[in-house]
């Protein structure tokens, strides 16, 4: 088991070097200058100039590369060109909010995909399975910033139901404000006992959530139907088949045991899938985070922060498999051995 | 959109539920599997409304550079059936004309990331070694970012344009396909025929050519039809985002992105090429997610 | 299938609270004002009233008021004074922290009375020695529009009130004092030991105007709140707005939306479309003025095809300009020269029309056009700008019938900048599409930094270079500080002559549609100071 975690924890940061070192080279060759963004829309010569050594744009490629290596290992991101503040500075304070986002989406897509995968699978082949399959590929093929405008429309537009900007409505702020714990809103307003704002903040969350849902809940449903069946036909289930156990019995007390592993192994994926479709959902409703911060770093061309958030989905994600094998190698030993 | 093939990837499939021989009739795939059957039929669809482009859509040179000042955001109407845009284009043309993009994207991004996919992996596969380490260890570092992340970045470093954005997607997708064949390549090399083909001396690229190529094609072929649905989505967020193609082009992500602005008021800017999308998507999907039951029924989990 | 089970259940349990939420807030946005949970009206009866100014992107941009030079004026005029204001309606400058001043005859000497009893947020008094100090680090730190203090040799200040201005060459400082960047009076000891500017950028202010920073969220969606300043020297009587909000709406259907649901007080822009969906609408009031925002089409007088005048004058009638204001539905009025209306200077007459034929025959001479040669040509704009967009996409079309090849490419400003200012002239694009307004109150603005001699271009993005000209820019600024009426007649004439020569084709300027609930009272926009809403002149009625 050491030797595993050692080897797994090696690779991650080996791709971690890699991830950081590719995001810095592809955001270096972006047209513009980050000198002449830094010192502003009518700055200058020399103050571009200034800007640059300031900077330390100046130097060779190489060494700001490495600078830029040593700087993330310690903690130091960088400075944002359009909010001058440190890049994870600025991370830091976003990202909870999109976390947040995902994590409702994902409950949701749970909540919509695991049922939907169990009823194909026990009705295989079945109008049900059918169905259910359909509902899969149409969350898998949904673009979500069609998918965004159009609830808006329907929601809000023409029903006038639910709410469409923001994260909770912000005159609410005069009345109740709100305590920042965790800078996720709906965390905060829940650890705070303030029901106004938490009230307010789950209706905002709605539409964006189901929004982000549509594709993580569509792959939930595929992964919870093929797993199942995939168990299902495996020697040990055939075998209490064989032996005469109802096949309702077999389904509930035997396939689904072992089904839901690879599910979990999915989840980290779909997260930080999910994670960078807030990119395009959160400027859409307004919402702050790390979507829309990235946003508007892509429109200011920001190239730290274009690269401190690549960064950090990146390192959301191979972290997130690290801990899903490790995980999955603690419980299941085979693992370690592939 | 956080499209990746992964997912679709990773996902089992049911072993025994087809008929040994694979050389159903097209009746008994489409009764057995009907989802295959829709899935076909709206690509078929798709495919023939973009080749008649020209002859069903009313205004063609409105999916050109042609403008009409005098005529912006109408509504639906006979002579205008999906209604006109902020320059005064007739949308049900442009609509039309986007399947010429969207599937043409989808299909050159596929082909490049299996070019550069399938020898990178096949010889890491087939090598092992420093090589398979050294390939299998850049396609970790691209894999760690989500396709559309680094389809952005990319998107963003060169300039906007339907090549580009080929180019873009391509770079994030190719490591798929360099995974899928290194397992299959390393299982051929593997086998006691080969391992004696080698010793005897018999060239490297004969080997690859004649016995682990055609053994990789399968599940590479299976990859491709799902993928596509992924592809245009990514194409279409990128065109959303302002990075890819450019008017007046009738790209559906880029028409989505100039409606946005008019959604509250004129709704069918966004609404049409919008679901022109899904229901590409959805038609290719379905057609991908049918083709693997049919061409590799016993695929089950790769990771 | 424990923990499946296990999963379903809390999953539900999710599922129960939205649903609940759902259910709690019935009805909606519009509904949650008057069921008793909070009081989410601003604009009733207890507390203060607030103004919320629904904004298209970040205010705070800089928030030093000497470098600040984009969009944070629409905040800092709210919270910072200048000596003067220029008023759009009379075209005249009016008292604003100065009460009075007067100009020798030579324009080289000027002398400001400042008003009595304006403290400073910092709690200090306005005096003649902190305006000198304020003007002072501005232009030294030489960033944002501070070269419009370039003519002042040396201030004195020979008593509290008064301070005198000593200028190398003559300049018309009442324009100048009334800027909209560069030209605010703050307090320079506001720090103490600290850093100003850091202190700046840490949301606070040393203003004298009539709102003071409350709270500062960089980056956030209420990025920013401003609280009346007790101590205004205009006085808090009657009614006015006592809390300002800056809420950040990219999206114009969104503000559209928010502005519906009252959560906005006034939305800075949205589609026309949008906007007309609030005209005569119960309990909303909008309007519309012409800005100074002109949008141009500089042409590369210097290098391609359009160095030649017949090519370019043929661009000038190919393009349909009612055709773009119909396409703009209201957002835009035709503009006549390149001096807006509103601005002395501005001279009626000069708008171009559309003639197709003669453009045909000018290009055919050069031998393009139709019959001739295919002609490509390569045109920038702001990425981003679904106006600029518009108008690239609709002039694509329109020169498509002389048989030019418009090549339009939508650019961060960075780029399309950089790209204008290549050392490499085959770089250079053919046609720069971009806004300009003034730094200050004058027309010289256009002409001195687009259209006079330029060794390396810097904004004479048209490349264009004439002798006569230059040597009236030079002479006309010096006249302004003296003579109004003769510069104003010197630019009339400076306009005939970009409109001969056409470096440059004005297509059209601005209108600022603005949409409020008509709880507000007194609502106008000021063309020079853009998009800045004065919070202090509204009232809040109802």
């Amino acid at each position: 088991m050491t030797r595993f975690l050692v080897r797994r924890l090696a690779l991650a940061a080996l791709v971690v070097v890699g991830v950081v070192i590719l995001t810095f080279v592809v955001a270096r060759v972006v047209p513009g200058d980050p000198a002449s963004t830094w010192a502003g829309p009518r700055a200058r010569p020399e103050q571009v100039e200034a800007a640059r050594r300031d900077l330390g744009l100046d130097r060779p490629l190489p060494v700001q590369i490495a600078k830029y290596v040593g700087g993330v290992a310690t903690g130091d991101w960088g400075l944002s060109l359009r909010t001058r503040r440190p890049v994870l500075e600025d991370i830091a304070q976003r990202a909870p909010a999109s976390i947040e986002l995902v994590t409702a989406a994902m409950l949701l897509a749970l909540a919509v995909g695991i049922p939907l995968g169990l009823v194909a699978a026990r009705w295989r082949g079945r109008s049900p399975d059918v169905l259910s399959r359909l509902v899969s590929v149409v969350g898998v093929s949904m673009p979500s910033f069609w998918l965004a405008i159009v609830l808006q429309l329907v929601f809000f537009q023409w029903l006038n139901l639910l709410p469409v900007a923001g994260s909770y409505d912000p005159d609410l702020d005069y009345t109740s404000p709100l305590r920042s714990v965790t800078n996720m809103p709906i965390l905060d307003a829940l650890l705070t006992g303030n029901w106004t704002v938490f009230t307010s903040a789950l209706t905002h969350v709605i539409l964006p959530a189901v929004v982000i849902a549509a594709y993580p809940a569509g792959v939930i449903t595929r992964m919870v139907r093929a797993s199942v069946l995939d168990t299902i036909g495996e020697d040990h289930i055939r075998m209490v088949r064989a032996l005469g156990f109802p096949e309702r019995s077999v389904f509930t007390r035997f396939a689904l045991r072992h089904a839901w592993s690879p599910v979990v192994a999915l989840l980290a994926l779909v997260f930080a899938y999910a994670l960078v479709n807030t990119f395009l959902v959160e400027a859409i409703f307004n919402r702050p985070g790390l979507g829309s911060y990235a946003a508007s770093a892509i429109g200011a061309l920001d190239t730290p922060a274009i690269v401190g958030v690549t960064l950090f989905v990146a390192l959301v994600y191979v972290l997130g498999n690290l801990v899903v094998d490790v995980v999955q190698a603690m419980i299941d030993p085979r693992i370690r051995v592939a | 959109m956080a499209v990746a093939p992964a997912p679709a990837e990773t996902v089992a499939l049911e072993g025994g539920s087809l008929p040994p021989g694979r050389l159903a009739g097209v009746r008994r795939v489409a009764r057995r599997n009907p989802l295959l059957a829709v899935g076909a039929s709206m690509c078929l669809v798709i495919v023939v409304l973009a080749v008649l482009a020209p002859v069903i859509a009313p205004f063609p040179d409105d999916a050109g550079s042609a403008t009409h000042a005098l005529e912006t955001l109408e509504s639906p109407s006979a002579a205008h059936p999906f209604g006109t845009d902020q320059v005064g284009r007739d949308v049900l043309s442009r609509v039309l004309y986007g399947a010429r993009i969207s599937p043409l994207i989808a299909l050159l991004v596929l082909v490049i990331a299996c070019a550069v996919g399938l020898p990178l992996g096949i010889a890491a596969g087939y090598f092992g070694g420093w090589v398979d380490d050294v390939i299998m260890r850049v396609t970790d570092v691209f894999l760690a970012f989500p396709a559309l992340l680094l389809a952005l970045a990319f998107a963003a470093v060169m300039r906007p344009s339907i090549t580009n954005t080929v180019i873009a997607i391509a770079v994030t997708w190719w490591p798929w396909y360099a995974r899928i064949v290194r397992g299959q390549a390393a299982s051929v090399a593997a086998r006691p025929y080969i391992e004696s083909a080698r010793a005897m001396g018999i060239p490297h690229r004969r080997i690859l050519l004649r016995h682990v190529l055609p053994n990789s094609i399968t599940p590479v072929i299976v990859q491709v039809s799902l993928d596509v649905g992924g592809v245009i989505l990514t194409a279409s967020a990128l065109s959303f985002l302002g990075l890819g193609a450019q008017d007046p082009t009738p790209d559906w992500g880029l028409m989505v992105s100039q409606g946005q602005a008019f959604f509250t008021t004129h709704w069918w800017l966004v609404t049409f090429p919008g679901a022109a999308i899904l229901f590409t998507a959805v038609a290719f999907n379905l057609l991908g997610d049918g083709l693997r039951d049919v061409l590799d029924p016993r695929r089950v989990l790769t990771r | 299938m424990r923990s499946v089970g296990l999963r379903v259940a809390i999953v539900a349990a999710a599922f129960a609270l939205v649903a609940a939420a759902c259910t709690g807030s019935e009805g909606g946005p519009g509904a949650t004002d008057g069921d008793g949970n909070g009081d989410t009206d601003t604009g009733t009866t207890a507390g203060p009233s607030a103004f919320t100014y629904s904004v298209n992107s970040e205010v705070m941009i800089g928030t030093d008021p000497a470098t600040g030079y984009s969009n944070e004026v629409i905040a800092l005029h709210n919270v910072y004074e200048t000596l003067t204001r220029y008023n759009a309606e009379t075209t005249e400058v009016e008292p604003l922290l100065a009460e009075s001043w007067e100009t020798s005859e030579d324009g080289l000497t000027w002398t400001f009375t400042l008003r009595e009893g304006v403290t400073f947020h910092t709690g200090a008094p306005l005096t003649a020695e902190a305006a000198k100090a304020a003007i002072e680090r501005t232009t030294e730190l030489g960033e944002a529009a501070s070269y419009i203090w370039g003519a002042v040799k040396k201030i004195d200040t020979p008593d509290e009130r008064t301070l005198v201005f000593q200028l190398s060459y003559p300049s018309p400082l009442d324009l100048v004092s009334s800027g909209t960047y560069s030209a605010y009076i703050y307090d320079t000891e506001a720090a103490g030991g600290q850093d100003l500017a850091e202190w700046f950028a840490e949301g606070n202010d040393a203003g004298s105007g009539p709102y003071t920073i409350a709270e500062f969220n960089p980056g956030e969606e209420i990025e920013l709140r401003l609280e009346a300043y007790p101590d205004y020297w205009g006085g808090w009587d009657g009614e006015h707005y006592e809390r300002y909000v800056f809420r950040v709406t990219p999206e114009a259907n969104t503000a559209a939306q928010l502005l519906r649901a009252g959560e906005v007080t006034l939305v800075q822009r949205m589609s026309p479309q949008l906007w007309s969906s609030f005209e005569g609408q119960d309990g909303f009031e909008t309007s519309a003025a012409s800005s100074w925002q002109t949008l141009l089409a500089l042409l590369n007088t210097a290098d391609g095809p359009l160095a030649d005048e017949r090519v370019r004058d043929a661009v000038a009638l190919g393009i349909d300009y009612q055709g773009i204001i119909a396409a703009l539905e209201g957002a835009a009025e035709p503009l006549s020269g390149v001096v807006p209306p509103g601005l002395w200077g501005h001279t009626d007459g000069l708008e171009y029309q559309q003639n197709q034929a003669e453009a045909g025959a000018l290009l055919g001479e050069a031998g393009f056009g139709p019959d001739g040669e295919r002609l490509t040509l390569e045109l920038t704009y702001l990425k981003g700008d679904a106006d600029e967009e518009l108008v690239a996409t609709l002039m694509k079309s329109n020169l498509e019938e002389l048989n030019i090849d418009l090549q339009v490419q939508g650019l961060q400003w960075q780029t399309q900048w950089d790209k204008a200012k290549s050392g490499n002239e085959a770089e250079r694009q053919d046609i720069l599409v971009f806004y300009w307004w003034p730094d200050y109150p004058d027309p010289v603005s256009w002409f001195y930094s687009l259209f006079r001699t330029e060794k390396d271009p810097f904004f004479n993005l048209s490349y264009y270079s004439n002798e006569e000209l230059d040597a009236m820019i030079d002479e006309a600024s010096v006249v302004a500080a003296t003579d109004r009426d003769e510069a104003t007649r010197m630019y009339e004439q400076m306009q005939q002559i970009v409109a001969e020569d056409a470096p440059a084709i004005p297509l059209y300027t601005q209108v600022y549609q603005r949409a409020m609930l008509d709880e507000v009272e007194g609502f106008q926009d000021n063309p020079a100071y853009p998009n800045v809403v004065f919070g202090y002149e509204l009232t809040p009625t109802g």
